[in-house]
């Protein structure tokens, strides 16, 4: 039945079922000169066949660069204001249930806590989306001191998941994010298969809350977390038993920590997911300034920032070849070029998580950056640019977050 | 808090490895209180990921002008000191909760430990102003790392303890403070922790050496929130704590000390505590 779906390449279609474009509506994309009225390609819908044997995929590879006729601006007139509004950023992340983001540059759980606290220097409305710091069944009061320290390209990390507890989260925070345009993600942790059920169960309805991003590898705390991630069959269990628990869109996010993390990664998309973020922080270590024990209260600490960017990206690459949902890409974005990499392996948004510590301002600033980038190249959507770096034939990444519509 | 473009217009090393930089910035001169701190980014071109939290040393905002006081300690202090005049660097901020001095104190104690003169410098001068009578008490390793008189207000005394001996008491800087405890009506603090630890132990037991009132409401009356300013105002002691910071506006949970009532974020509910709402056994 999947094999029914229709894979839609035309940006017009995508468009009149995106719910917040009525503001931007897209403008008709034609030049007077085209006879047909719209430029080449453009509307022009790929049916797969019948065989229910055959995924319908979108070959964002070689075949989407000779597809850029759909993506085209032809009006030079235009002014550069319009030109840039036209640019169609949007991307519907989870494409199953619907959670629509109006670009695809996120804030990474942990670094933007419930997204209140940068209020004052940031526009967070301008967010694709945000991933709240993450949220367990009990209030934790997390590692002791210190949490945190800098390493080359990059900063060690051991919070502990400290957090008040889900209903806390849900009381403070829930009316607020209910008056904000931005969805806002929850980052869920557990112990136990049940804790993530609960949390789960509890945020399921919640106004305000747009979707669950699974933590199954936090890296710093002792019990719970890490443990689902490095095995298939757990990560599985746990994916699904969530599933069962919420009709929210379920993101899951995988560990670094593991020897091959394809297995893990189809096992969750065949659990249910809706889509996966990669990557959490590696496992890490500093040394106390006098080289009697380690530095962090908790010993180890996750690396994150520049310093794992070309891990992420490899892993990136790896599950794009493996699985058809939409992958979220998180490690050491800083800049457009960092978000174009991970566009390129296969990711259809990215997460920016250690690099706003320094600039705040980043991930608005990207968004403008990726919509000047796409106008410079002559796009009239940023998908075009997913996936151009995977091998061609051997399973092009899906761009069903991007182009895929049931 | 917001971001800042600052303007460097003064950098001088006052002592060894120890600077002060003089920066234009009016937003921040005139928004700031005492023991409040900025965030300050690094250039990004050397591998820092992270900005450097600095106190407000001092903010005049008739002219505008913040100036840091810092020791060279790492890449990011000292990418900082060769910052040239007329070069904005990118600060956020004022950041944290500042001292709160009550109303009824006229005499202040501040008790400073090497670089904790970055923490307590600001708020002789608002005590100052407030025409109130200010002893600081400091102490440094030696001569040559004790804090120039020069750069403090004239009518403050200054009381220097080193631990080699070589200026002023020979000793630590907290046995000086019971000559004092009588005499001060608050007192405030900014230096390595083991001090403000030994100072909190002090505070706690002037009470009862000194059976002195207990400023603010009669017993049995309401009491402010632990961790409210007026908390913070009615505290005998209130310390300036340190931690490593990663956001500074209280989002990644990075830079918490533990408190009585559970972790405590030194830059959102910090970084200036009463001495009552550390709990002081976990602080080594």
């Amino acid at each position: 039945m999947k094999a029914k779906k229709k894979v839609v390449i035309s940006t017009e279609v995508r468009r009149s079922k995106a719910p917040k474009s009525g503001k931007r509506a897209f403008p008709p994309v034609w030049s007077e000169d085209s006879g047909a009225g719209r430029p080449i390609g453009a509307g022009r819908k790929v049916e797969t066949s019948g065989d229910a044997s055959s995924r319908p995929r979108v070959e964002t590879g070689s075949a989407a660069v000779a597809d850029l006729g759909a993506h085209v601006v032809a009006r030079p007139t235009m002014s550069q204001r319009e030109a840039l509004d036209r640019v169609d950023l949007s991307v519907d992340i989870a494409p199953q249930r619907g959670l629509l983001l109006l670009n695809p540059i996120l804030v990474a759980s942990g670094t933007f806590g419930y997204g209140v606290e940068y209020g004052e220097v940031v526009d967070v409305q301008r967010l694709g989306a945000i991933c709240c710091k993450g949220t367990t069944l009990r209030p934790r009061a997390g590692n002791p001191p210190p949490r945190v320290t800098e390493t080359p390209g990059g900063m060690l990390n051991a919070i502990g998941l400290q957090n008040p507890g889900v209903d806390a989260v849900i009381e403070k925070y829930g009316p607020i994010w209910q008056g904000w345009q931005v969805p806002v993600i929850v980052n869920i942790a557990g112990e136990s298969i049940e804790d993530y059920v609960e949390v789960a169960r509890r945020l399921d309805g919640v106004p305000g809350v747009a979707g669950i991003e699974l933590n199954i590898s936090c890296p710093n705390v002792g019990k719970g977390g890490l443990q689902f991630a490095i095995d298939k069959d757990a990560a599985r269990a746990v994916t699904a038993a969530v599933r069962r628990a919420t009709e929210l869109p379920l993101l899951v996010k995988l560990s670094p920590n593991v020897t091959d993390v394809r297995p893990i990664a189809k096992a969750i998309e065949e659990a249910g997911a809706d889509a996966i973020c990669a990557i959490n922080t590696l496992s890490g270590l500093a040394v106390s300034v006098d080289r009697t024990r380690a530095f962090l209260g908790n010993t180890y600490g996750g690396l994150s920032g520049p310093a794992i960017k070309p891990v992420a990206l490899r892993i990136v690459y790896e599950v794009a070849q493996v699985v058809s949902i939409p992958i979220v890409a998180i490690g050491g974005v800083t800049n457009l070029d960092d978000v174009l990499d991970f566009f390129a392996c296969g990711a259809v948004a990215v997460q920016v998580g250690t690099a706003l510590f320094a600039d705040p301002e980043l991930p608005v600033r990207l968004g403008d950056e990726l919509r000047a980038e796409c106008l410079r190249r002559g796009l009239t959507s940023y998908k075009p640019l997913i996936g151009t770096a995977l091998p061609a034939r051997t399973g092009a990444p899906s761009a069903k977050g991007a182009e895929y519509r049931p | 808090m917001r971001l800042v473009a600052a303007e460097l217009v003064e950098s001088r090393q006052i002592l060894p490895g120890q600077w002060i930089q003089s920066f234009h910035a009016p937003e921040l001169a005139t928004g700031s209180r005492a023991g409040q701190f900025v965030h300050v980014r690094t250039g990004d071109y050397s591998g820092l990921v992270l900005r450097r939290p600095f106190s407000i040393n001092t903010a005049d905002p008739a002219t505008g002008i913040v100036t840091l006081h810092f020791r060279t300690v790492g890449r990011g202090t000292e990418w900082m000191t060769r910052v040239r005049e007329g070069e904005r660097i990118d600060m956020l901020g004022p950041l944290g909760r500042p001292f709160e001095i009550d109303s009824r104190s006229h005499n202040l104690l501040l008790v400073a430990g090497g670089l904790g003169m970055a923490g307590v410098r600001m708020l002789a001068d608002e005590a100052v102003r407030g025409g109130r009578r200010v002893t600081i008490l400091f102490g440094a390793l030696s001569a040559s790392h004790v804090y120039p008189s020069s750069l403090l207000p004239d009518e403050v005394e200054y009381v220097v303890a080193t631990d080699d001996g070589s200026l002023g008491h020979h000793g630590f800087v907290t046995e000086l403070v019971p000559e004092y405890e009588a005499w001060a009506d608050q007192a405030f603090a900014c230096g390595p922790h083991p001090m403000l630890k030994r100072l909190a132990a002090l505070a706690a037991g002037r009470r009862d050496r000194l059976g002195v009132a207990k400023l603010g409401r009669k017993r049995g009356g309401p009491t402010d929130p632990l961790g409210s300013a007026a908390a913070r105002r009615k505290s005998f002691l209130q310390v300036s704590m340190e931690q490593n910071m990663g956001c500074a506006v209280g989002a990644c949970l990075g830079c918490i000390v533990i408190g009585v009532a559970g972790p405590q974020r030194v830059c959102r509910e910090g970084p200036v505590f009463a001495a009552d709402e550390i709990a002081w056994e976990s602080i080594s």
